[in-house]
């Protein structure tokens, strides 16, 4: 038996706008996720929970900007660490513009306004399928 | 309130139409629509599809009323729109201070304005400040005014009110728990100008209470409370003209709690507020006057018009029965209504200004004292141009050609507005009851029980979108296939290479001696006040010693760095 995919899920600790992120986070339980949430004010805070929790998938929410920076500090700090193969998504307020960008760095997905959480557990599901495999 | 006649009358002619009604609803069958068979408004509460005299019959009019007058759910004052239409109060603030007083400028230009013609700002604080830091800590990169404007000193302030005559203008000060250091350089600036604290108008927000229902990093609680109070306090003796505190129900609305969470758990603070304020020997009657709310206004019309009139009739009851209020300031709940941010959408984000147009008419026909009106593109971006200004004529559209500000309170009388009114009332007093059974509004803040109530009705509201019980315009019907527009606003890169060579030259350049002494005598006054009991506040020696500071030109992060280590900081929930 597969173990269950274990995400963790960041927001900046600025950032009023957690409504959604916590509902992401309550959904994933849901479907069978191991889910840490954690607020973060360095991107290095959000690297070492992901060591310490050996986690698979790394998630963003970001809705009152500067998601660019944290973004490129954690993809740094991941690699680093030899998170490489870690799924990396992003949520929240995240300009078409960026979401290009990003995705180019190698987020797998941004979730913006109009996705649902099933949408990005579809995703999760499939992407670790793939990593049993 | 009828006489027996129109009563029997009125539930005749309801029996008859109620039998007509079922009929046609079972003709229907399966294909009547659930809202057709159990109405309910967007909290929750069950209403019925027609209403009659006998529905109100058993409602004293003295709960009513009429406008000016006890318990005021007709509005605050017998002279309400006719004579002063409501404030516009736009939130301004990205970038630099000189980005945003171009806004600002822009702004008045086109006709903002407050009381009787007076300038009023409605000024928010970038995430840099709102987090406590300085524009060079390396977690600021990326936020430097970001939704708000990068002023973290007196030589900001400078920057942002050169010319302009504090004495003749109303401020806001939208901050998180920066309040104090905020308010703090603000009269230190002033200072510089000639101006006395005792001159100032303006708000600030002093809403650590929030963080029991949003998540960013905070203060402890109780913690929280006692800061609230030192501002209180300080003020009453120094600013008698400064709104000291503002009632954040609107956090509550975007947080997804219901029309019924965001008065009745204003409620339960207002209590815990008033009774920390008299234990520090504040008479209510000596800080009510200054205190306001921010109200949203979100898409159930009826609902949320009613729910305002509900909230001025239980504030006014609760302060006078259980804190023994005379004044009638004390009792009067003074609004800024902010209409709902978390209902517009980034499909179709036109369409927002239709929203934000309907929740403006709900806010005016209730009788509000101010408002913002959300920008048709914040689903995506920081406000252009063209929206804010859009945003401030949807207010001017209202004000000047719907001819609504000639009568108070238009909607009473109905018997729906004030069945539901007396309805929303019961069910947030009731809320209230709850959470002070609980020991009060921190207690109930600090086990989580404040916000696992507003999390659940974020996530029923969430479900029934999902399943199309609720149906949201260009999200889960009516959709179209659309490119995102073009032209976001975006905040230059070059403000954060200013900031922080502003913050950097401030430090070299102020007058460190003087700098160092003022540090540790606010380091030392927060360590006492740590110490201190709600009961031993009231002094406004925190206060005092963050204006010395100021006027040191200490920098917000560094004052909050001083109260961060002092009182405790962080995530205020537990997942």
């Amino acid at each position: 038996m597969t173990r269950p995919v274990r995400v963790l899920l960041a927001k900046p600790t600025h950032d009023c706008h957690d409504r959604g992120v916590r509902y992401v986070a309550r959904k994933f339980r849901d479907a069978g996720f191991e889910v840490i949430f954690t607020n973060f004010l360095l991107p290095a805070e959000i690297v070492n929970t992901a060591v310490q929790e050996d986690v698979q998938v790394v998630g963003v929410s970001s809705s009152s900007g500067g998601h660019m920076p944290v973004f490129e500090d954690l993809i740094a700090g991941l690699k680093d660490q030899g998170l490489d193969d870690v799924m990396l998504l992003g949520g929240g307020v995240i300009p078409n513009e960026d979401a290009d960008t990003l995705r180019q760095w190698g987020v797998k997905a941004i979730f913006g306004p109009g996705t649902t959480a099933e949408d990005a557990i579809d995703m999760i599901r499939a992407w670790a399928d793939g990593q049993d495999g | 309130m009828f006489d027996e006649r129109t009563l029997a009358q009125s539930k005749d002619l309801a029996a008859r139409r109620e039998a007509d009604y079922q009929r046609i609803v079972e003709k229907f069958g399966n294909k009547a629509p659930a809202q057709a068979r159990h109405p309910m408004t967007h909290s929750g509460l069950p209403i019925k599809t027609a209403y009659y005299p006998h529905d109100i019959a058993g409602l004293d009019f003295s709960t009513i009323g009429a406008p000016g007058q006890e318990p005021f759910t007709r509005g605050n004052l017998a002279a309400q729109y006719q004579l002063m239409n409501w404030a516009n109060q736009p939130v301004i603030g990205y970038g630099l201070p000189e980005d945003t007083r171009a806004r600002m400028d822009l702004l008045a230009s086109q006709g903002m304005v407050g009381y009787f013609g007076q300038r009023f700002y409605n000024l928010v604080y970038d995430l840099v400040s709102h987090e406590g830091l300085d524009p060079d800590h390396p977690a600021a990169r990326g936020r430097i005014g970001q939704c708000g404007m990068a002023v973290y000193s007196v030589a900001d302030m400078e920057r942002l009110f050169h010319d302009m005559n504090l004495k003749e203008m109303n401020v806001v000060h939208i901050t998180y728990y920066q309040v104090i250091p905020a308010l703090a350089q603000y009269i230190a600036y002033a200072e510089r100008q000639g101006v006395a604290p005792g001159e100032l108008r303006g708000n600030s927000m002093n809403w650590y209470h929030q963080s029991a229902y949003v998540g960013m990093s905070a203060f402890p609680p109780a913690a929280g409370l006692k800061l609230a109070v030192e501002l209180i306090g300080y003020c009453s003796q120094h600013m008698p003209r400064w709104n000291t505190t503002n009632f954040f129900g609107y956090g509550i609305e975007e947080a997804g709690g219901s029309a019924i969470q965001e008065i009745g758990l204003m409620l339960a603070f207002g209590i815990e507020l008033v009774r920390a304020c008299e234990k520090a020997g504040l008479a209510p009657d000596a800080v009510l006057p200054r205190f306001g709310f921010q109200i949203a206004q979100a898409n159930d019309f009826f609902e949320e018009v009613c729910k305002i009139r509900a909230l001025r009739r239980i504030w006014a009851t609760t302060m006078q029965e259980r804190f023994g209020a005379k004044d009638p300031r004390s009792m009067h709940v003074r609004i800024h209504t902010h209409t709902s941010g978390a209902c517009l959408t980034a499909q179709q984000p036109i369409v927002n200004l239709i929203r934000t147009t309907l929740h403006a008419f709900g806010a005016a026909l209730s009788g509000t004292q101010a408002m913002e009106v959300s920008a048709y593109d914040e689903a995506l971006s920081i406000p252009t141009e063209e929206a804010a200004t859009l945003a401030l004529r949807v207010q001017q559209v209202i004000q000047e050609e719907t001819n609504i500000t000639a009568v108070s309170d238009p909607l009473a009388g109905s018997y729906y507005v004030e069945a539901l009114t007396d309805q929303i009332a019961e069910a947030a007093l009731a809320l209230a009851e709850q959470v002070e059974a609980q020991g009060g509004y921190v207690a109930a803040q600090q086990s989580g029980w404040i916000r696992r109530e507003v999390e659940g009705s974020a996530d029923r509201w969430r479900e029934m979108v999902n399943d199309g019980q609720r149906q949201v315009v260009g999200l889960n019907c009516y959709q179209v296939e659309e490119e995102t527009p073009a032209g976001l606003f975006k905040v230059d890169p070059e403000v954060e290479r200013v900031a922080v060579e502003r913050i950097q030259g401030l430090r070299a350049e102020r007058d460190g001696a003087r700098h160092a002494k003022a540090m540790q005598a606010f380091a030392d006054a927060a360590g006492a006040f740590a110490a201190k009991d709600i009961a031993d506040l009231g002094d406004g020696a925190l206060m005092q010693a963050a204006i010395e500071a100021a006027r040191a030109d200490a920098s917000t992060g560094e004052m909050m760095g001083v109260l961060k280590s002092a009182l405790g900081w962080g995530p205020p929930h537990e997942f």
